[in-house]
Formats: C-alpha cells, sequence, structure tokens
C-alpha cells in the first residue's frame, strides 16, 4: 500500500524500502524525486529526526542513506551512489550538499560518452557509475550553510563546519573547520558552556 | 532514411527569434527567460544536444550568450551584459552562477549613484557603467555544483574544477582546481 505523507502538496509517495521513524517528519515526497535506490534499505531516519521541504536524496540503486535521531535536515542535499550515514543529533543547515561520488570520470573520453549518453535521455540526466568513497557525518555534528561535503570524508563527533565550507579531508571530533578547502580552525572544549 | 533530430525548444513556449537551440537541444524551466533582455539578434546561439535545464539565462541589453554541442547544464545562472562562450562537452553542476560583469562600480561615488538609479524612485536614471569581461569556457570542462565563475575568466579546454569554488583567474588546460580563489591542486 503506498504510503503518502499527510497534506503533502507533492503527489508523490514514501518509497517502499524508505524506513523512517514514526517519530520522524518527512515534510514532502518531493525528497525522493530522484531517489533511486533498490536496497533493502534504501534509507532509514531515526526517531525525531526531521526532513524538511527541500531536502533532495538523490540515491542511485546501490545507495544507501542512514539517518540517525533527533536530526536536522533543512532544505540540504544528499548524492549517494554507496553510502552516506549521518549520526544523532546532527544539524545540517540549508543548501549544502553531501556526495559521496562526483558521478563523473576524471578523464574527458569518459566525460564526452556520459554527455552523449544523457542527451540520449528521455530525462536527460547526467551522471555516470563513478567510483564511490562512503561518507560517514558522525553526532552532534552542524554543517553551516552551502557548505560542501566530498566523497570519502568522515566528520568527527561534536565538530562544526563553518558556514560555505567545502570539506575534502577527515574532520577530526570536537573540531571547529572553515574555509574552502576547510581547515582546522580550533578545537571544541567538551565542558564549555560556551565555544 | 534517418528521422531528422529534434529541433531544439524551451519547454516552456515559443523562443524569442534571437534564441536559437540547436537539433536536440533542450531548455527546460519557466524562468529560463525571466531576465532575458538582450537586444541583438543573435543573442543566444546554442549547438546540438546539448542539455539547459533550470537554466536562467539573464542576459543584459547587448549581452550574448554562445554555447556548443553536448553539454550539460543544471540549474545555472548565465549573468551577462557582454558575452559567456562555453564550448562543447561542458559539464557543470547546480546552483553555479557564471556572471561576465561587476553589476556595480566599484568607487563608491559612483556605486551611491547606483544604488539611487536602481531604486524604485531612480527609474529612468541611467546607470554608472559596471566593468564586464566576457567569460570563455572552453571544451570537456567540468564543472562542479555550487561553483562560482566571474568576469573575464577562461577555463581551458579539460578543466576539472571542484564543487564549491569560486574562480577569478583563468584556469589552464587540464588543470583540477578548488577553492575559494580557486587554486590549483597539486597532482
Amino acid at each position: 500500500m503506498p504510503r503518502r505523507i499527510p497534506n503533502d502538496w507533492h503527489p508523490g509517495v514514501i518509497p517502499d524500502n524508505a524506513h523512517v521513524h514514526e517519530r520522524a517528519l518527512v515534510e514532502t515526497a518531493l525528497c525522493f524525486e530522484s531517489f533511486r535506490s533498490e536496497h533493502a534499505r534504501g534509507l532509514e531516519v531515526g526517531e525525531g529526526s526531521a526532513l524538511y521541504t527541500g531536502t533532495m536524496l538523490d540515491v542511485g540503486p546501490r545507495g544507501r542513506v542512514r539517518i540517525g535521531a533527533c536530526c536536522m535536515l533543512n532544505r540540504m542535499r544528499i548524492v549517494c551512489d554507496e553510502s552516506v550515514e549521518i549520526g544523532d543529533f546532527s544539524l545540517i543547515s540549508w543548501s549544502v550538499v553531501i556526495m559521496d561520488t562526483y558521478r563523473t570520470a576524471f578523464d574527458v573520453e569518459s566525460r564526452r560518452c556520459a554527455l552523449r549518453h544523457a542527451a540520449a535521455r528521455a530525462d536527460r540526466r547526467l551522471g555516470e557509475p563513478a567510483p564511490c568513497r562512503p561518507v560517514r557525518i558522525g553526532r552532534n555534528v552542524w554543517i553551516g550553510f552551502d557548505s560542501c561535503i566530498l566523497p570519502g570524508v568522515t566528520v568527527g563527533d561534536g565538530s562544526i563546519v563553518g558556514a560555505r565550507s567545502v570539506v575534502r579531508d577527515d574532520v577530526p571530533p570536537l573540531s571547529i573547520v572553515a574555509g574552502n578547502p576547510a581547515r582546522v580552525i580550533r578545537a571544541i572544549r567538551e565542558e564549555a558552556g560556551h565555544a | 532514411m534517418t528521422e531528422p533530430l529534434p529541433r531544439g525548444r524551451w519547454t516552456h513556449g515559443e523562443l524569442p527569434a534571437s534564441i536559437r537551440l540547436g537539433p536536440g537541444t533542450l531548455l527546460s524551466g519557466d524562468h529560463a527567460l525571466r531576465r532575458f533582455r538582450s537586444g541583438l539578434a543573435d543573442a543566444v546561439e546554442v549547438g546540438s544536444n546539448t542539455t539547459l535545464d533550470g537554466v536562467h539565462l539573464a542576459l543584459g541589453e547587448s549581452a550574448r550568450l554562445v554555447i556548443g554541442d553536448w553539454c550539460h547544464l543544471s540549474s545555472v545562472m548565465l549573468l551577462s551584459e557582454e558575452e559567456i562562450r562555453i564550448g562543447s562537452y561542458v559539464a557543470i553542476g547546480w546552483n553555479t552562477a557564471i556572471a561576465d560583469t561587476d553589476f556595480h562600480p566599484i568607487a563608491p561615488a559612483l556605486r551611491q549613484a547606483d544604488a539611487i538609479a536602481c531604486s524604485p524612485i531612480g527609474a529612468g536614471r541611467a546607470r554608472p557603467p559596471a566593468v564586464s569581461r566576457p567569460v570563455v569556457i572552453a571544451d570537456d570542462v567540468w564543472i562542479g555544483p555550487c561553483t562560482t565563475i566571474l568576469k573575464g575568466v577562461h577555463i581551458g579546454p579539460g578543466a576539472v574544477i571542484e564543487a564549491g569554488s569560486l574562480v577569478t583567474t583563468h584556469i589552464p588546460a587540464g588543470s583540477h582546481v578548488m577553492g575559494n580563489p580557486a587554486r590549483i591542486l597539486d597532482a
């Protein structure tokens, strides 16, 4: 029985392989517009998490997205052809892109082939299978608006990514990183009442 | 006898005569021409089999846009007062902005005059000139999502521009760049 989201303006349904906790919120089925996972648990959303309108899950057939409890995903985009994990209590701000693949080759000939294929498709989708490097966002991570998390990155528990950063290297736990490319600015003291 | 390729088309209506799309090219999105103001007879020329999906053609009165064949642009803002030229086999990721102009003057007095001219109460006043310089992107360039390409930039063939980059200088052919400002990455 296809599941529709109550009061959804969008006509879509929640895919059968999307396991959303009954106390989690997915505001609109628009987020599944490019969700093509064939994995039995293609999407998992933990208790108390929310995917607000504008959040887009662009997931390929082998992709698997796991979102923990009490996460806030605010108009952000996940590109996943293998694995993207987000730990509990994480805050992902607007227009953030988290990607486990570039969906393109780094050699010119392969890119030309991909562009020819795209033009021949009815939906004009561009995106060929490309090497994937899973992304792991830890627990209690805050990612500032407009940031990009590139393939293969692990962000340690408790860390903060400043707005408009591009993260290509792992982020240690309890750190603040910022910039493009992102660099550690300073450590966060666990017991501090203020930063 | 093979079927002729479909003519290039816009999904949201009739194209002005000054916009020419080659066979198999698709321009989609109802915002595409919302800020299109070019008065040139050959304002926009796009080759064949190119996909312009959610692209904004924000062209000023004397602006020109040329795009080659087999390109794929997704949610890209093309902001031009002079000329943007894109080759063939170019892929540009979503949320990218390409601007060939500063939009506003640098000098404070001129900038203030521009603020007045742009305001609802300044209608009809001539705007002071802003600097513009054409942007040229060669064949086989890959530009990742969320990038910004500023005025006067020439990107050489085969270059790869990482997501989130802001490009202000010429990029040599075959380079791999990243950052704000964009810098060439060591191999």
